[in-house]
């Protein structure tokens, strides 16, 4: 952190110095990552489509609409935090708890969708925001403080529902996770992940919220000097990600069909992969919405092109497993080429002035 | 101040001889020499597991592999001793290779891409869980060889055997951190990085010895668990996320690297295996023992941090002090 601060002065003055290179090189540095992975994406579906025609099939590009769109709420969701430079382990967990409640309300006690809906996204939000005012209130790190919680609300909803299966028969809510919309290669959930995404890139690009929350990410000290309720902020982005939990938590339950209290314990490896390789600084302070979706649609073309080359499904994790080594990597090494002055591309590049001033003295 | 490191874990053991007492008087169970048997065997296991991660939080990161480590020595061993029919200590010694090579191979891609601990290792221990279910094909080896089984399953009375391994294991890590150069420099990096560097010592080498000797104790971890549950299975290791973390820092570690409790993580997780076996032999869910252990954390972690502040304002913290 103390390096990231020291880091954070120079880019400063850099910034002043130079200020239309940089803004030029910043921007150039944004689009970095989804050039890559648009390059990548149509080199997988070329090679995959190239060797096994069915690649391309309309059918299997619905099935990587459907994971891809939960993958890329997840990352939103994890994103949400990551701005922040927190993380959040207890995605899964919360989505667990969705489920449960999703699950009891509409099969159980056959409570109407819309309601149904409305309590799930409750229920998600507050079970984030708990996190977070344990985070204000101990002054934990947000990794230890969301690792209990992966515990303790993984146990719970487990605990509370029994391990329960639910069948979900709702007509509206299975037509949004295996229906179509407008042609019968998209899933209808490609949609709400779309609309996902643009909430979230208004939120941090044209609110203020949005910016306090790069400001944060980028140099806490500095963002609290500079009078941000760090505070108000950090509870508001625990609860776009439980929010965020909550629709990937809807949306799984959709295609799944059948749920429990399971759901969500594979979530974390997904949400980390579209942040990391969609192009998310994980110290915090800048954000990449594009490549968020991105990623998820590049990593769900690759296990399914994987599976279509007969690959065991056992090889998977493998695969994955290497894929965000790799994309760690590479990103690692072309943030170290673009120099450490100017790293990040919002949050530490037009930080306000005020700010900057204070973390020099 | 190694009174001081007694005092940290010595409350925790009163009170498990305490929940000891009261279970083994309220329930008929609980005090069984069997009973007391199958708590020592799990905290045995749970005690390696979390020195395993212990040696990494020492040195002030975090390992995600353990469990995907130990998922691929349990394959690679089970199959190497049943389908290449290698004599059981060769293909022992191969596990514990593989693993103390993967942690090797954490170490060093962290120590080289400056990544943070945790991204770099949530990839690879996804990567290490992989290569245990391509190998096995999710399918599980049922013949193990019989020396691990005895070892694992083995007791005198109350006490297995497997204990004693833990104990060798807990001693071996308190002296390492504590005498060796390479256990000093991981407690130096852990406490200050800056500093460590400016004294002309090698950090790289210090998260690469953290991470390669957890490497190897996910590796004897793996066996010990193999012969517990007497099959080699590559869901091994896939719910051992937890309580890696939880027996470390409920034991006292410092989740910010620079201070170490072996005999902490040991009575840690005989506490953890007590009130988890008493909650079964009470008919309490299962799940309600996985939401204890959260809150335990969060309860343990904010314990040693007020116990911290309160060393502070006493003003009897020292410089090596820290590093007891």
């Amino acid at each position: 952190m103390s390096a990231n601060e020291g880091r954070g002065s120079s880019v400063t003055g850099f910034a002043e110095s130079r200020p239309n290179r940089a803004r030029a090189v910043a921007l150039v540095a944004g689009q970095g990552p989804a050039v890559g992975l648009i390059v990548l994406i149509a080199a997988t579906w070329t090679v995959f489509g190239a060797i096994n025609g069915s690649f391309v099939s309309s059918f299997n590009l619905y099935g990587i609409g459907q994971l891809a769109a939960r993958d890329a709420v997840l990352g939103l969701a994890q994103a949400a935090l990551v701005v922040m430079g927190r993380m959040n382990l207890a995605l899964g967990s919360v989505g667990a708890i969705c489920v449960s409640l999703l699950g009891y309300m509409l099969v159980s006690a056959h409570i109407s969708l819309p309601l149904t809906l409305l309590a799930v996204a409750a229920a998600g939000v507050i079970a984030s925001v708990i996190m977070g005012v344990v985070e204000l209130k101990t002054g934990l790190s947000s990794f230890i403080v969301t690792l209990a919680f992966l515990s303790a609300y993984g146990g719970g909803a487990l605990l509370v529902s029994r391990g329960d299966n639910f069948q979900i028969t709702t007509p509206a809510l299975s037509s949004l996770g295996s229906g179509t919309f407008l042609s019968a290669a998209i899933c209808p959930l490609v949609v709400v992940a779309l609309i996902c995404a643009v909430i979230v890139w208004v939120i941090y690009s044209r609110t203020s919220f949005g910016w306090k929350s790069l400001a944060v990410g980028a140099n806490e000290r500095a963002a609290r000097a500079s009078g941000v309720n760090v505070a108000a902020v950090l509870l508001g982005a625990y609860a776009l990600s439980g929010l965020l939990a909550a629709v990937a938590a809807v949306a799984e339950s959709s295609y799944e069909l059948s749920v429990n209290a399971n759901v969500g314990s594979d979530w974390l490896l997904p949400s980390f992969v579209a942040v990391v390789l969609g192009g998310v600084t994980l110290t915090g302070g800048d954000i990449t919405i594009g490549g968020i979706l991105l990623a998820a649609v590049f990593f769900d073309s690759l296990q399914s092109g994987l599976t279509i080359l007969n690959v065991s499904s056992y090889w998977l994790n493998l695969a994955e497993g290497l894929v965000l080594l790799v994309a760690v990597i590479i990103d690692q090494l072309r943030r170290s080429r673009r120099g450490p002055g100017r790293r990040g591309w919002r949050g530490r590049d037009e930080r306000p002035a005020a700010a900057a001033e204070v973390t020099r003295v | 101040m190694s009174g001081l490191l007694r005092a940290r874990w010595l409350p925790l053991l009163a009170a498990t001889i305490l929940l000891g007492i009261v279970m083994g008087a309220v329930t008929r169970s609980f005090g069984t020499a069997f009973n007391v048997y199958v708590i020592f065997q799990t905290a045995a296991l749970d005690a390696v597991i979390g020195l395993s991660q212990m040696v990494v939080l020492a040195a002030g990161d975090l390992s995600l592999a353990v469990g995907g480590l130990a998922a691929m020595a349990t394959i690679i061993i089970g199959d190497l001793f049943q389908v290449h029919h290698w004599p059981a200590a060769l293909a022992v010694l191969a596990g514990l290779a593989l693993t103390t090579a993967g942690g090797f191979a954490n170490g060093v891609i962290i120590a080289g891409t400056r990544l943070s601990g945790f991204i770099v290792t949530l990839a690879t221990g996804t990567a290490f869980t992989g290569v245990a279910y391509g190998i096995s094909a999710s399918a599980a080896y049922s013949d193990i060889p019989a020396s691990i089984v005895k070892l694992s399953q083995g007791r005198s009375s109350f006490f297995p055997y497997l204990m004693v391994l833990a104990l060798l294991v807990t001693v071996g890590m308190y002296a390492g951190l504590r005498w060796l150069p390479g256990g000093r420099l991981i407690l130096a990096f852990g406490g200050n990085r800056d500093a460590t560097m400016l004294s002309g010592l090698s950090s790289r080498r210090a998260q690469i010895t953290a991470h390669t000797v957890s490497g190897l104790l996910a590796g004897v971890a793996a066996v010990m668990y193999m012969g517990t549950i007497g099959t080699a299975t590559p869901a091994a290791g896939s719910d051992w996320l937890i309580i890696s973390f939880a027996v470390p820092i409920i034991g006292g570690t410092a989740l910010a690297g620079g201070e170490a409790s072996a005999f902490g993580t040991l009575v840690a997780a005989v506490v953890l295996s007590a009130i988890s076996d008493a909650l079964i032999v009470l008919n309490v869910n299962t799940n309600a023992v996985e939401m204890a252990e959260g809150l335990l954390i969060l309860a343990a972690v904010l314990a040693s941090r007020l116990g911290e502040a309160a060393q502070r304002q006493a003003g009897r913290r020292g410089v090596l002090g820290r590093r007891a």
